[in-house]
């Protein structure tokens, strides 16, 4: 099993994973079925005029987010929910450990949210003494491993059936059994009494409606309604740009975003909350505090690679790329893996700090051929591999050899004297380098295409 | 039966729920019945006179959704395009009825049956409840090793009655 790894050792990462026959097995299974219900589950639809509108949508919200972020916050707080600005991962955390804090909470159930990995909420509750558990399936499996998720929709998928089997017998006292279906139904008796216990919820949002202050939480098991629902305190915190105009826009997302991630018509449960509890209503919070997080979404909307920012996160881009279908998730080191999270991360934590992530794309362009908002998510990982040339981020070996290129590139003389001597040394470099390292080179010839021109 | 409603009856077993349409208010009392015949207890919300009425005549019937093995609820509508049916909190409706016990029985009028989302959400009325939730199926993960498995935490069955 993996753990946390430093993304700026991606290369060796990248290595481990490929060595690891285990993973690869899994990952080529679960990649594979992943690709396979999206493409049944779009098939002869009108996918390209959806995404089109969906990407116009994200786009309008981007024009104008500080106008729709108002918009939101004063339609939820009409609607009874106290709505909370933060500027960055510290301050999103204070302001939730005092919501939970001042209301007295110990325990608290969570839907998954990929943006309380990115603040890293749940240590943060934990060594303040509050009991934090995760409800997914998925991510309670990684929960109890003590592990990071390695897909942002399926948090367990590089583990296999034995593995979790050996799981919950070690940690949760079970007899050991690799049966999904009572692996399962284990978890579901044990999450049913902490959900019924609980506090407080804490959950994210799919996407948020302006013009109504809703949340919109789409999930397969049911845990993000009971989350919403059971406990009388309940916590939402999403980044800013999660926004949709209004209910109107809501079916374009409802159309692209379950199939996009996993080929469905429709998620089993989709909630749209609206405030808290009114007075004749028995069911909803009673009390809703929203957090809307900025943690660097200002700064990349100011920028060149704001299209960044339409993404729904539906993890279609990760799930059809060739390098995370090998590696998994966890080699990248980052909360956010696959192309998204190759962009993101540098874009959120700094190039200095995420650049070797940019080699984990061959440019294939399957992603972009998938993106439910057409996000140019090849263009982006470009574009930051020229900024981390123009940085000097890239190894001073790299940046010799690339100006010696350019100075023999540019002068024909040279340029026509290098082939020669590459031609001439390379049975000398083939004897040097050993068996199999130049196979994969062109073989210098003597009648170049240069010669031939000419 | 008009297109829209038969479109609902074609998707709604594709996601994975069993709907019938009853013709009248007989037949839908005793099919009813028949899908009640295994549960221990049944709970019934009681807000629509459908359900008071239902209700009175449902043996093993209990006050309480929290320990019952199944709910019956007059949703709020349907959508045919998606096979769902939609629960809100709307006029005291407790949602976390429909998602507790391991077994959904919702009943939809055909008057309330949309062809499209789009069409369900234009008829949505402010100020919006709490609580609007889209039902499309039973309960699922496929959280180890992508396996299919129904029931995570809500139902397992979910039966629809058109009528």
């Amino acid at each position: 099993m993996s753990t946390l790894r430093d993304r700026m050792d991606f290369r060796q990462n990248a290595a481990d994973a490929v060595k690891d026959a285990s993973l690869r097995r899994t990952m080529r299974t679960a990649t594979d079925v992943f690709a396979t219900m999206r493409t049944r589950g779009l098939n002869s639809l009108p996918i390209d005029t959806w995404r089109d509108e969906a990407s116009a949508i994200r786009q309008t919200i981007l024009d104008d987010l500080l106008a729709y972020l108002d918009q939101f916050t004063a339609a939820a707080t009409k609607a009874g929910a106290v709505v909370h600005r933060a500027r960055d991962a510290e301050s999103a955390r204070e302001t939730i450990f005092h919501i939970l804090k001042d209301r007295g909470v110990r325990k608290i159930v969570k839907s998954k949210s990929m943006v309380t990995e990115e603040i890293e909420l749940n240590p943060y509750l934990e060594h303040r003494g509050m009991s934090v558990v995760e409800t997914d399936l998925g991510e309670y499996i990684v929960q109890l491993a003590g592990e990071p998720p390695s897909h942002i929709l399926a948090p367990a998928l590089h583990m296999n059936r034995k593995q979790v089997g050996r799981l919950f017998a070690e940690k949760l006292g079970v007899e050991y059994s690799e049966d999904p279906e009572v692996l399962t139904r284990i978890a579901r008796d044990v999450l049913r009494k902490e959900f019924l216990a609980a506090d407080a919820g804490i959950s994210g949002a799919n996407l948020a409606v302006a013009e109504t202050g809703s949340l919109v939480i789409f999930t397969n098991e049911g845990n993000g309604r009971m989350v919403t629902t059971l406990p009388k305190l309940h916590v939402a915190v999403f980044t800013i740009e999660k926004l949709i105009p209004s209910l109107r826009e809501l079916p374009t997302f409802i159309r692209l975003l379950p199939r996009s991630a996993t080929g469905q018509p429709l998620s089993s449960y989709m909630s749209v909350v609206t405030g808290t509890r009114k007075a004749e209503e028995t069911c909803g919070a009673q009390e809703l505090h929203i957090v809307l997080l900025d943690n660097g979404r200002t700064g990349i909307l100011a920028g060149e690679y704001r299209e960044i920012l339409k993404c729904i996160r539906c993890s279609a881009c990760i799930n059809v790329c060739p390098v995370y279908r090998v590696i998994g998730g966890h080699a990248y080191g980052s909360t956010y893996p696959g192309p998204m999270g190759i962009v993101l991360t540098n874009l959120l934590e700094g190039i200095d700090k995420s650049h070797p992530l940019l080699d984990a794309s061959t440019l294939c362009g399957a992603c972009v051929d998938v993106c439910p908002v057409r996000v140019p998510l090849t263009d982006l990982i470009r574009r930051l591999r020229e900024r981390r040339v123009t940085e000097g981020l890239t190894p001073m070996a790299e940046r010799a050899e690339m100006a010696a290129f350019g100075l023999v590139a540019g002068s024909p003389a040279l340029f026509d004297f290098a082939q020669r001597v590459s031609r001439l040394s390379w049975p000398l470099l083939e004897m040097l380098s050993g068996p199999g390292t130049l196979e994969r080179l062109p073989r210098p010839v003597k009648d170049t295409f240069r010669r031939r021109m000419s | 039966m008009n297109p829209t409603i038969d479109l609902f009856m074609q998707n709604a077993p594709r996601v994975g729920a069993h709907a019938i349409f009853a013709e009248n208010r007989e037949q839908l009392a005793s099919t009813l019945l028949n899908i009640l015949a295994d549960e221990e207890s049944v709970y019934f919300p009681c807000i629509s006179d459908l359900e008071k009425t239902l209700a009175a005549g449902c043996p093993r019937r209990v006050n309480d959704y929290f320990g019952a093995t199944a709910t019956v609820e007059e949703a709020t509508a349907a959508i045919a395009e998606t096979g769902t049916i939609v629960s809100t909190s709307a006029k005291g409706r407790p949602v976390q009825a429909t998602l507790l016990p391991a077994h959904h029985v919702a009943l939809v009028s055909r008057t309330n049956v949309f062809q499209t989302v789009d069409d369900f959400f234009a008829s949505c009325m402010d100020p919006l409840p709490a609580n609007i939730t889209l039902i499309t199926g039973p309960s699922r993960t496929a959280d180890i090793e992508l396996t299919l498995t129904v029931g995570v935490h809500g139902p397992k069955r979910v039966d629809i009655i058109v009528f």
